[in-house]
């Protein structure tokens, strides 16, 4: 543990300061274009960081993180496009904030619930990493398989109406799920011989298509929407603001936290669990999917926290839990750090230098957002027939990045008519995102256990955490489906009446 | 992927300053028909082989005389990078970083290109496979393994459904005729908290991954895949010397498009000995165990065409690939 | 005919199509019991039996509503809202395409201006102005530079102009 003069030492040094700033800045816009992830934005500066001091260098990528990991909502919330995977339970509320002409309180929101996040985020990675990385350590595969099945529980009241056609739209998002290698056994499913589809489908195109494209193309020739957004100042919430989102933000915190605990998650799960947590607690959650605040305010809460503890499994196990983990990984290994209880003995500059980095990065954030935001918020509100353009440039540009593959482009433009289509049918999107996210972890993790069980399904009752995580699930549909049945019959009721 | 161009400039950056700074005491390196050599690898940037090729281009630059660039092609698990690499012009310029991934790859998915239409260069290293468990639990050689799992149904685990660790396991399960389930994971990380955690006995991994781990003393080698005992784990015995008749060797080395002059071939052939000879490296290098294996280019194809027979044979007997 | 029972048969068609290639999935010894078709069996026909009870569903909703007699303009009504008509929205994509398509040739800067030159035209701006031209070779510029100069995307040049470089 560092003592008080370290760290005061660490701060006081000015290079620190600025790869924070830096890294931070990088972080936001590369987190903010479309189809560059978090981890591809880490990715790129990594080889900057060779010749850096290992301890700078370490904090600049843990910064670049923590930049990514907000950047993500900023055109989530303007242009309906997730920048990374894990802010696409933004774009619900967040995007229908924007189209209500209040882009800049959407935005000061998803920026103050980034830091809420960042800060306690970081809080439990300087405090609690020992007790934490235990818990981590208690998934097995049944746990993990029970916690794939939660995620899809929230199926049940994302289905906008009609649970059938939420499940529809669930099924062939699970389906998409299944192209590519089979994680058993490894021989290829659906891929027509066509390499680019042997990794799968990736999340994002199917997020890009649905939501983005979708968006794109029903906006198409119309004047909706043309300069909603008058003023393009950011509104920070007031202390009120903040008062009332205390309880989203509270459950973006906790999720978030177990997120990043647990390998293969990355956010994605996380952020769908408390927009969907933070509806069923709130006090207005029949403003969710009309420009809840609420609605901004927990997912983005809870993938700005997995930012922070997915470094607890990285620095205590050396285990990546996210594909922005692992090139953290990659980083440490070359600058000749392995990751392990012992690099908090030999290499205690590095981890308060992660520290000291990521706090500065955490309050930097919230003048560099206050700075670049009304630039975006400008930049989408030009005249409708140029924007079209550019944003579909931006998009298709940024999925190019992913794999340099023109297949990928196809790909997503295809689920935009699937999309659209899907709109005119009023089929909801969100299950079928959740399938395409969930649908490997649960199928993996289920076979897998029956692997290790020989074929007994006794394997799930015999796992604390599995039981505990499945029961969750099983409250949550039957109260999800109670309460379609409740609102149909008010429906009906008011049907009769008028 | 190969978007990293940036990283290809900061490694051509590197290079230059390996070069000036090993300064005079070296031999000139050898003159080459390229100045810049690309070097393919399916890894992401950070991942193990991407890791593996920027330490060593900063050495390979002192043994021959071009600029070396480190480029990630991902996708398809090595199809895409091969197909660049296949099309690419055979004037040395362009190789594939491989590894067995590439074999199982061209066996599993059938892509356009596959390892048969490249001509392996030169072998590097091996790494090291091994057999671990988790330092409290009840197995303390890997005979204890085997005969709980004579007695009951053993938890083997692998990382990739597909793959060499697989393979390993498998054929370990044949020759000590016991009953195991063989779990596969989503990469070695995944595995090793599971068998941390006492849900799998062993686990079947590169020791690159585990060092963490195993610094800490919570898991330890029970033993080793590799032909020999590796040199840094002298109290390791083989698997064979368990007495289980089962060797793997996971080769590290280049392939390049068919048809590279001989006289370049040649060039590669002396410089992978030097580079593995270098002091500075052979220490970077012996600290993440791997094993240097040099083979030159006339013995190389060979080298891996015997090790596509076996895995194409292992495949076809379970019924992986027709 | 109803937009719910033709969801209802397009989603029947592709629980079958699915079913179909599932049952060409290769079978392996390394697989476990349930196997590699196994959840895509099982969803293929959870697929099927949701799409039969949507049908079901909504037949049965319009006979209760045919004998109740009741107008169904107000519900027609309801469902008008600010989508794009079809065919304007897929020529809207149809430019996605042919970027994609002329993408190899004419390379990342052409096609992205030819991209937001087209659409803009597409979406109304007065033809014939210089704006349209300038923002078309700007808005390819701008993205270059961010994707090319800046991030080191590899965007594909274009193969026309090979020969020049």
């Amino acid at each position: 543990m560092a003592t008080f003069w370290d760290i005061f030492h660490l701060l006081t040094e000015t290079p620190i300061f600025f790869v924070a700033i830096i890294g931070l800045t990088w972080g936001i816009m590369g987190g903010a274009l479309p189809g560059i992830s978090a981890s591809i934005t880490m990715a790129l500066v990594l080889p900057f960081t060779y010749a850096m001091d290992p301890a700078q260098a370490i904090a600049l990528l843990a910064c670049v993180y923590i930049g990514a990991e907000y950047g993500g909502s900023i055109p989530a919330i303007l242009i309906r496009t997730p920048g990374t995977n894990s802010s696409a339970a933004t774009v619900i509320d967040g995007y229908e904030m924007n189209r209500q002409g209040r882009a800049g309180e959407a935005l000061g929101i998803s920026l103050m619930s980034g830091v809420v996040g960042s800060l306690f985020g970081l809080a439990m990675l300087i405090l609690l990493t020992e007790p934490l990385s235990w818990l981590a350590l208690a998934f097995t595969p049944a746990s993990y398989f029970g916690l794939g099945i939660l995620g899809l529980s929230v199926i049940a009241s994302m289905s906008g109406g009609s649970l059938i056609k939420g499940l529809c739209a669930a099924t062939v998002g699970l389906m998409i799920s299944t192209v590519g290698t089979d994680p058993i056994s490894g021989v290829t499913r659906f891929t027509f011989d066509v390499p680019d589809l042997i990794g799968g489908i990736e999340p994002v195109l199917v997020m890009v298509g649905l939501f983005a494209l979708t968006e794109l193309m029903s906006q198409s020739g119309s004047v909706g929407m043309a300069r909603l957004n008058a003023s393009i100042r950011i509104k920070l919430p007031s202390w009120q603001m903040m008062n009332k989102l205390k309880r989203s933000q509270f459950i973006g915190c906790i999720l978030g936290l177990f997120e990043g605990l647990t390998p293969g998650g990355g956010g994605s799960i996380a952020a769908f669990m408390s927009y969907n947590e933070a509806r069923r607690w709130s006090k207005t959650p029949q403003l969710f999917g009309k420009g809840s605040e609420e609605g901004v305010a927990a997912p983005e809460t809870a993938n700005n926290t997995v930012a922070s503890t997915a470094m607890i499994p990285l620095l205590s196990f050396g285990i990546p839990s996210s594909n922005s983990t692992a090139v953290l990984l990659g980083g440490l290994l070359m600058h000749g750090l392995i990751p392990g209880p012992r690099l908090f003995e030999q290499s205690a500059q590095v981890i308060d230098s992660i520290y000291v980095g990521s706090f500065i990065a955490i309050i930097a954030q919230i003048g560099v957002g206050i700075v670049i935001l009304p630039a975006c918020i400008w930049l989408v509100n030009r005249p409708r027939h140029y924007r079209a353009g550019f944003i579909f440039a931006l998009i298709l540009s940024g999925i190019y990045t992913l794999n340099n593959s023109l297949f990928d482009l196809g790909i997503a433009l295809g689920l935009g008519v699937v999309g659209f289509f899907m709109r005119l049918a009023r089929f909801p999107v969100l299950p079928m995102i959740l399938g395409v996210v969930l649908g490997h972890m649960v199928e993996s993790s289920y076979r897998r256990s029956l692997v290790l069980s020989g074929g007994d399904l006794r394997v799930f009752l015999e796992d604390p955490i599995a039981v505990a995580l499945l029961s969750l699930a099983l409250i949550f549909i039957v109260f999800s489906l109670a309460r379609e049945i409740r609102d149909a019959r008010k429906a009906k009721l008011k049907e009769a009446h008028s | 992927m190969s978007i990293i161009k940036m990283i290809g400039k900061a490694a051509t950056g590197l290079a230059a300053l390996a070069l000036l700074s090993s300064g005079p005491a070296f031999a000139e390196p050898a003159a080459y028909p390229v100045k810049v050599v690309t070097l393919v690898t399916h890894s992401s940037p950070g991942g193990g082989s991407d890791v593996f090729l920027r330490e060593m281009t900063k050495y390979l630059g002192k043994y021959i005389n071009a600029t070396f660039v480190v480029e990630n092609v991902q996708g398809g698990s090595g199809a895409k990078a091969m197909a660049r690499v296949a099309s690419a012009p055979a004037d040395g310029s362009v190789f594939y970083a491989t590894t067995p991934t590439y074999i199982y790859t061209s066996l599993m998915s059938k892509p356009q290109s596959t390892y048969k239409d490249m001509q392996p260069l030169v072998n590097f290293f091996l790494d090291s496979e091994v057999i671990f468990t988790r330092t409290d639990g009840p197995f303390k050689s890997l005979k204890d393994v085997i005969d709980h799992a004579k007695k009951e149904r053993g938890k083997w685990g692998a990382a990739n459904p597909a793959s060499l660790e697989r393979q390993a396991a498998e054929q370990l399960k044949r020759v000590a005729g016991v009953n195991a389930a063989i779990v596969t994971h989503e990469g070695g990380g995944d595995m090793m908290l599971n068998v941390m955690n006492g849900t799998l006995d062993i686990g079947i991994g590169e020791i690159q991954e585990l060092r963490s781990q195993l610094d800490a003393g919570k898991i330890k080698l029970l033993a080793t895949f590799n032909p020999e005992r590796i040199v840094d784990k002298p109290d390791v015995p083989t698997v064979k010397e368990s007495g289980f008749d089962v060797s793997f060797v996971k080769f590290r080395g280049l392939a390049g498009p068919k048809g590279l002059a001989d006289a370049t071939a040649a060039i590669w052939d002396k410089a992978v000995i030097e580079v593995l000879n270098d002091p500075e490296y052979k220490k970077a290098y012996s600290a993440e165990v791997l094993v240097a294996k040099p083979i030159d280019h006339k013995e190389y194809p060979g080298f891996v065409n015997n090790f596509a027979t076996t895995t194409e044979e292992f495949l076809k007997t379970t019924g992986a690939i027709k | 005919m109803n937009k719910d029972i033709l969801s209802g048969v397009v989603l029947l068609a592709i629980a079958g199509i699915y079913y179909t290639w599932s049952t060409r999935i290769a079978d392996s010894t390394l697989s476990d019991e349930i196997g590699a078709d196994g959840l895509p069996k099982m969803l293929a026909i959870l697929l099927g039996v949701l799409a039969v009870c949507l049908i079901g569903r909504t037949v049965l909703a319009m006979g209760l509503r045919a004998a109740a007699a009741t107008a169904t303009k107000a519900e027609t009504e309801e469902e008008e809202d600010d989508n794009a008509p079809l065919p304007r929205a897929l020529g809207f994509l149809a430019f996605g395409a042919a970027y994609v398509f002329l993408l190899p040739f004419v390379g990342y800067i052409v096609a992205t201006a030819l991209l937001i030159g087209t659409i803009a035209i597409y979406e109304g701006a007065p033809r014939r102005s210089w704006i349209v031209l300038a923002a078309a070779i700007g808005g390819g510029l701008f993205y270059w530079a961010i994707f090319v100069k800046l991030l080191g995307v590899n965007q594909p040049m274009g193969s026309i102009f090979q020969g020049l470089f």
